[in-house]
């Protein structure tokens, strides 16, 4: 624990939550375990939403494609999530200090804002078009933008041990 | 599709690099200590264990491993309790003071391996 971190951290390490998951044998494994499994699907079903709006698999319809990657992904996203917030807990007042841990909270946050913009911006104008026809540039930015910072929020993930 | 595939790998490539074993890059291997004492203080929690040892000339902070291998090699919550005697041989840290990481323990004539 160190007493650098802003209040709200350091609470959230001292408290019976965190305790309990650094005292229990399984329950941080699990969630370490859950995190990494939950990153091989988020990353799967990313990789192919981008591949698509980058104009790759045409002979697909984009709107069914989408749909049903979007469904993985947002489960594996909400997966990571929880797992997350478990393996933040036991060490918040650490994480917080640790540059890759800050790098990755804004990486989290960039991927976040680069999916509502792709929502309000390109993905009903995406979804109107049929097998085969040329992506807009819009989406495939987005999907440029979205496989760069996914794969960096990832390094960024392995890289909190190293900092 | 074939620039999709140039991107993946590009983007494959820039990150390998950061994909490095959890190593044990700030633990100076080329200097091992053996510190010997008694056991000050001890959190036998995740990620790594870790307890405070008296040691001849001060106290040194001791990591140890994940409580779930410990418990497995026999390494309990009992046998690195406050008080025990313990003889840890692991490397100095590089960036923590006073702080090594444990190779392997002795306590009361048994040895039990960290990795």
């Amino acid at each position: 624990m160190t007493d650098a971190a802003p209040a709200v951290f350091v609470a959230l390490e001292q408290s019976s939550f965190a305790a309990a998951i650094r005292q229990s044998l399984w329950l941080y494994p699990a969630a370490n375990i859950g995190h990494i499994v939950s990153l091989t699907f988020f990353a799967g079903a990313v990789a192919v939403m981008d591949v698509r709006l980058l104009g790759g698999l045409a002979a697909t319809s984009p709107a069914c494609l989408l749909a049903r990657a979007r469904s993985f992904a947002v489960a594996a996203l909400v997966g990571m999530a929880l797992t997350g917030c478990v393996l933040f807990s036991a060490e918040a007042s650490h994480l917080a200090l640790n540059p890759a841990f800050q790098l990755k909270a804004t990486l989290v946050a960039a991927g976040l804002i680069n999916v509502a913009i792709y929502e309000v911006w390109a993905k009903r104008a995406v979804e109107r078009l049929a097998p085969g026809a040329s992506m807009p540039a819009r989406a495939k930015v987005a999907g440029v933008l979205s496989l760069g910072i996914w794969v960096a929020v990832a390094a960024c993930g392995r890289s909190i041990a190293y900092f | 599709m074939m620039r999709s595939v140039i991107l993946l790998s590009a983007f494959a490539l820039l990150t390998s690099a950061a994909f490095a074993h959890h190593g044990w890059g700030s633990y100076d291997a080329s200097k091992p200590v053996t510190v010997a004492g008694p056991i000050m203080t001890s959190k036998f929690e995740n990620p790594h264990a870790t307890i405070t040892v008296r040691g001849n000339d001060k106290v040194w902070t001791v990591t140890l491993a994940p409580p779930s291998r410990m418990s497995s090699r026999g390494a309990t919550e009992k046998v690195v309790a406050v008080g025990q005697n313990v003889s840890a041989y692991g490397y100095p840290s590089t960036v923590e003071k006073d702080e090594m990481r444990a190779e392997r323990i002795t306590v009361n004539g048994k040895t039990y391996e960290m990795r």
